[in-house]
């Protein structure tokens, strides 16, 4: 196992910049897993650190080794694809022990190995099958089998999960989880799902544009995200967005736009005197947002708004909400009964608020 | 005027096929509409047989027994639409009629022709008796006996001939996937001008092959043809090719096989190549990175991941090629096949022709029609045999 680090990864498809200095460090025996929307880039950095795409500037290192110019096959990585890659002209076993054959090892090694990756992913049955012959979620496992038998320094994940139907995303997810914990590899996962970084990662690297914008813990990302793009792209349903203005009154920050107008006490957003006329995105999740109940002293004071659409999801409902021309979205136990159209209040949990400058796109509350 | 007058034969021919089509569809619109009608089916009976022996008179094609032969038929039409058709599937009968009885025409009345003569005795000495009597004289088996012991031309047998074939055969579909495999390579790759390339590599298929085989054979003429002025040029500045024995030579009648093998490899080349460049491809680049990151070498991608997928389109593309190359008659009897022509680079069908309609030994070429297609009707069967076993193991 090995650690595995980007040093200001610069990638051009001519004069298209696709990645533009990317720094990140994945420590031996992590379970990291890239995120960001179609286009970010995160599947070519993936690739060039297998070595499939070249790399226009910067380093990077497995386990110390610079491997700017080695083969792939040098680098001692495994690789999942999207679209799992099976050679369709042989078996399972074949495919599995295809790079081990190449490598002129000892046949009773081989045929070890092979085996041993079987087991864990209850292949046996299939070994002498044709990819043609297995369901989506077998030759997943194939892939991820002929990964395994490689005994790889890192095991590199490319949407591995985005070709199966819903159900079967979920299961292959908690067998990712389960190899991992049984592997204890270093991973390098890439998706563009945000719940499967979520629940697989131990840390999460957020790219938009080339750039990363966040690293950090599932958690942290979820409770902390530093700029607008995480805090949007990370959570389902979608961050509650409100833009408007901060004044000064009596010492606090007020927040206000044409619809809404509440204090924003310090413990979220401290040094308020500095913040007099700021232009500023509140966020909120739709979690925070509480509607038709009490609000405790952490919460904003009560704000009347509207009911437009309510969807129930069986244990949660989502109900979307109109305080005067700006809309919120909150999710609340189900059942709510109401019809669409009532009036209803709603109340924001400041603790779980988030400030950004709307110019910088930051986060400037704590 | 000349001219005009060929216009006008056309324009006759056109209108003939459009008359003959217009007939057709309205006498089968005519049994769909009151195939149930009683008084329909007896004056069918009468009319159609009568209509049908005009129409042959016209043409002079009568014969005694014409009506009769056409009364029969039109009772088994009857039949068929009475009690097989009964009015349905109007619009797909109509529209495929057209199509049917060309090839019928066309494929079906020469082949059982073909079989006729093979079992009958058609030859310069008979053929007067087949005008005056339109009989001929039974002979069995025996022309199929002599395709296998006599010479269809004037001294090589049918087992050279056959032998010199598969030797043809085989070398040129060796040449033709294997340039054509690399040239598809090639053309693979990120390059500059591959369409251009692409282009002047197809042309040699994209030309008529007659146009394209008279000018090569001009090229191998042995005093003015571009491969000898070549190797006389390179001669010139490179002396020592002399002591290696490269010499300019006479390449149609001392070298006439390689010439046509030379001329038709040149011809095949493209065909393959663009059938194998369409399988390429389609090869999804994400085996190449597997492939890459298993430490496959290029020879061995080649070796494990190229030729296993190009197989489903390539061995089509080697049947079809062995098929075309088994009955390759223009390329031999355009360079070698005129008067005074040489038979050294005859193969069967080459031979074949020259025994029609040079020997005039009609039933005798009949028959050896008929071996040379069972060959590769055999070769075909067992072909698709084996590729539909390979295709059900993936």
């Amino acid at each position: 196992m090995a650690t595995v680090q980007f040093k200001k990864i610069v990638k051009k498809f001519g004069d298209n910049l696709v990645l533009n200095g990317v720094d990140v460090e994945i420590k031996d025996h992590e379970f990291v897993v890239i995120v960001g929307p179609s286009g970010c880039g995160k599947t070519t950095l993936l690739r060039m650190l297998a070595g499939l795409e070249e790399i226009t500037d910067g380093e990077i290192f497995i386990d110390n080794l610079l491997v700017n110019e080695l083969h792939p096959s040098k680098r001692e990585i495994a690789m999942v694809f999207q679209d799992y890659a099976l050679y369709p002209h042989m078996t399972v076993e074949q495919n599995m022990n295809f790079a081990l054959r190449l490598r002129k090892m000892d046949k009773a090694e081989i045929a070890g190995r092979v085996k041993e990756a079987a087991n864990i992913l209850q292949l046996n049955k299939f070994l002498e099958r044709m990819p043609k012959q297995l369901s989506g979620g077998q030759r997943q496992r194939v892939a991820i089998g002929r990964a395994i038998v490689r005994k790889p320094k890192v095991f590199l994940f490319d949407e591995p999960l985005s070709n199966l139907d819903a159900k079967l995303r979920e299961e292959m997810r908690v067998e990712i989880a389960k190899l991992y914990q049984r592997l204890n590899a270093t991973i390098l996962y890439v998706t563009h799902d945000q719940v499967e970084a979520m629940t697989l990662a131990g840390r999460i690297v957020i790219m938009n544009h080339g750039i990363v914008q966040q690293v950090g813990s599932p958690i942290e990302v979820y409770r902390k995200p530093v700029n607008l793009f995480v805090a949007g792209f990370i959570g389902s349903p979608t961050m509650n967005f409100l833009s408007g203005r901060l004044k000064l009154e009596n010492g606090t920050a007020v927040f206000f736009n044409k619809f809404i107008t509440m204090p924003i006490p310090a413990f979220v957003l401290p040094q308020s005197e500095a913040q007099d006329g700021r232009e500023v995105v509140l966020g909120v999740r739709p979690d925070d947002v509480l509607v038709e109940r009490p609000g405790g002293e952490k919460c904003s004071g009560k704000i009347e708004g509207v009911l437009e659409v309510c969807e129930l999801l069986g244990h949660r409902e989502n109900l979307y909400l109109k305080v005067g021309g700006q809309r919120v979205l909150a999710t609340v136990e189900a059942f709510f009964n109401r019809s669409p159209g009532s009036a209803v209040s709603l109340c924001f949990n400041y603790q779980n608020m988030h400030v950004f400058d709307k110019a910088t796109e930051q986060r400037i509350s704590e | 005027m000349e001219i005009l007058k060929s216009i006008y034969e056309v324009a006759w021919f056109i209108l003939l096929i459009a008359g003959g089509v217009a007939v057709l569809e309205g006498y089968l619109y005519s049994h769909f509409k009151f195939y149930r009608k009683p008084l329909f089916e007896v004056s069918a009976l009468i009319v159609f047989p009568l209509l049908g022996l005009l129409a042959l008179k016209t043409f002079g094609l009568a014969a005694p027994g014409s009506y009769s032969w056409l009364a029969v038929s039109e009772v088994l039409i009857l039949l068929f639409f009475r009690f097989a058709v009964k009015g349905r599937h109007t619009v797909p009968f109509m529209l495929l009629a057209p199509a049917f009885v060309g090839l019928a025409l066309l494929l079906v009345y020469p082949f059982v022709f073909e079989v006729y003569l093979s079992f009958h005795d058609l030859k310069l000495t008979t053929i007067m008796m087949w005008k005056n009597t339109g009989t001929l004289p039974f002979a069995g088996i025996s022309q199929y006996v002599k395709v296998f012991t006599t010479s269809p031309l004037s001294e090589i047998t049918f087992w050279a001939l056959l032998g010199r074939t598969l030797v043809w055969t085989f070398s040129n579909v060796f040449f033709h996937v294997t340039g054509g495999f690399i040239l598809a390579l090639m053309l693979n790759n990120q390059i500059r001008f591959k369409g251009i390339y692409r282009t002047l590599l197809v042309i040699p298929w994209a030309m008529p092959q007659v146009v394209a085989v008279l000018a090569m054979r001009g090229e191998f003429h042995a005093t003015n043809g571009f491969v000898n002025i070549i190797i006389t040029k390179l001669l010139d500045t490179l002396p020592f090719l002399g002591s290696l024995g490269v010499a300019p030579v006479q390449w149609l009648s001392d070298y006439p096989l390689l010439t046509c093998t030379l001329i038709n490899v040149w011809l095949g080349i493209p065909f393959m190549m663009v059938v194998i460049l369409g399988g390429l491809q389609s090869i999804s680049s994400s085996y190449y990175d597997a492939a890459d990151i298993d430490g496959a070498s290029y020879l061995q991608k080649l070796r494990y991941i190229t030729l296993p997928l190009i197989r489903p389109v390539l061995m089509p593309a080697v049947t079809l090629g062995t098929v075309w190359t088994f009955n390759n008659i223009n390329v031999i009897y355009l360079v070698t096949g005129q008067a005074g022509g040489t038979e050294q680079a005859d193969i069967l069908v080459s031979a074949l022709y020259k025994a029609a309609f040079t020997y005039n030994r009609y039933s005798y070429s009949a028959a050896f029609a008929i071996v040379v297609f069972a060959m590769l009707f055999f070769f075909s069967v067992f072909y698709l045999k084996t590729f539909d076993a390979a295709k059900d193991e993936r």
